[in-house]
């Protein structure tokens, strides 16, 4: 009974904990973000799995972890309101050339991450050049160009 | 006076996509509330809501005296933590101690030192005989691991003195 409540309480627990993180916290995977993801991985290891190591025990977890996960996208298919919470939508945050700064602000970006995605998807070397650049609901900035 | 809400950038926008900037705001504060509550239980760890630190150490001292427990407050659910009870008594004699409550439902005594010269099953629990040394000085180290899960009221009590009262939280 307890390694699937271990399994519960720790996906809903990390859910909650990368809904505050944002959802940029883990999109561009940096050097230090990935060792920052193992550690967070070795952390959760020993709480999902406790002082027994068996194959039972391991499946068990695995099998809770799958069946919330599914369950979940078949929540989200079928209520556009639990998609929304979990997911999140999309944001605007460059318009015609134009940041908005006060969206940036709120997202925690700087001009640089929206340049940065900009020249790395697009090709793009200044900001007039973006006629869109959104947030998506994973977090990356994808940027539509300007028609020239 | 214009709101933060009111701001042309924060306004929802349909094209390319249909966006709810009221939802996203909430979303946004919901972060930063987060943040704050992150940043509580961080100094909250720190001073030891959750075992090993200031809020969490605690040393208490019978009424006369004799009997002393260090122990810490707050366990959490398969980690060990030690105790330390020291008893004063009549030099070289054999000093009584009774561990009761429900210290021993919470916990498993991993360790006990030194050795106690004898030791049985009492009514509230267990009962030790520790040897006093020359100055009537007695004290013996627990380490004990949290087992159970929840509030546990003990109390630590020798013949003849007045007991202490320990209260413990085991986390999960």
């Amino acid at each position: 009974m307890d390694s699937v409540l271990r399994a519960v309480a720790m996906y809903l627990a990390l859910m909650v904990l990368f809904k505050i993180a944002g959802r940029r916290s883990l999109a561009e995977l940096t050097t230090f973000d990935f060792v920052l993801l193992m550690i967070i991985g070795e952390a959760t290891q020993q709480a999902l799995l406790g002082d027994d190591f068996s194959i039972t025990n391991s499946l068990l977890v695995i099998v809770s972890l799958i069946a919330i996960d599914v369950g979940f996208s078949l929540l989200k298919q079928r209520s556009g309101w639990v998609s929304r919470l979990i997911d999140g939508e999309p944001t605007i945050i460059v318009e015609n050339g134009k940041l908005l700064h006060r969206r940036l602000r709120h997202a925690r970006l700087v001009e640089a991450d929206v340049m940065e995605a900009a020249r790395s998807s697009q090709g793009i070397e200044t900001i007039d050049q973006i006629k869109f650049a959104i947030i998506e609901r994973n977090g990356k900035i994808s940027v539509i160009p300007q028609e020239s | 006076m214009k709101t933060d809400r009111d701001h042309p950038d924060l306004q929802s926008r349909d094209y390319p996509v249909r966006e709810d900037m009221a939802y996203q705001a909430k979303v946004w504060r919901f972060e930063r509330c987060g943040w704050y509550v992150l940043v509580l239980l961080v100094v909250l760890g720190l001073l030891g809501l959750f075992s090993r630190g200031v809020i969490s150490s605690r040393e208490v001292s019978s009424n006369d005296g004799y009997l002393r427990a260090e122990y810490e407050m707050f366990h959490r659910n398969g980690s060990t933590n030690a105790m330390k009870i020291s008893l004063i008594g009549k030099p070289d004699a054999t000093l009584e101690l009774d561990i009761g409550g429900e210290l021993l439902e919470g916990f498993s005594v991993e360790s006990l030192q030194p050795q106690p010269l004898r030791s049985r099953n009492s009514a509230q629990g267990m009962r030790l005989w520790l040897q006093a040394d020359g100055q009537g000085q007695a004290t013996l180290y627990l380490t004990l691991r949290g087992d159970g899960l929840g509030l546990f009221r003990s109390r630590i009590e020798s013949p003849g003195s007045a007991g202490v009262e320990l209260v413990q939280f085991i986390f999960p």
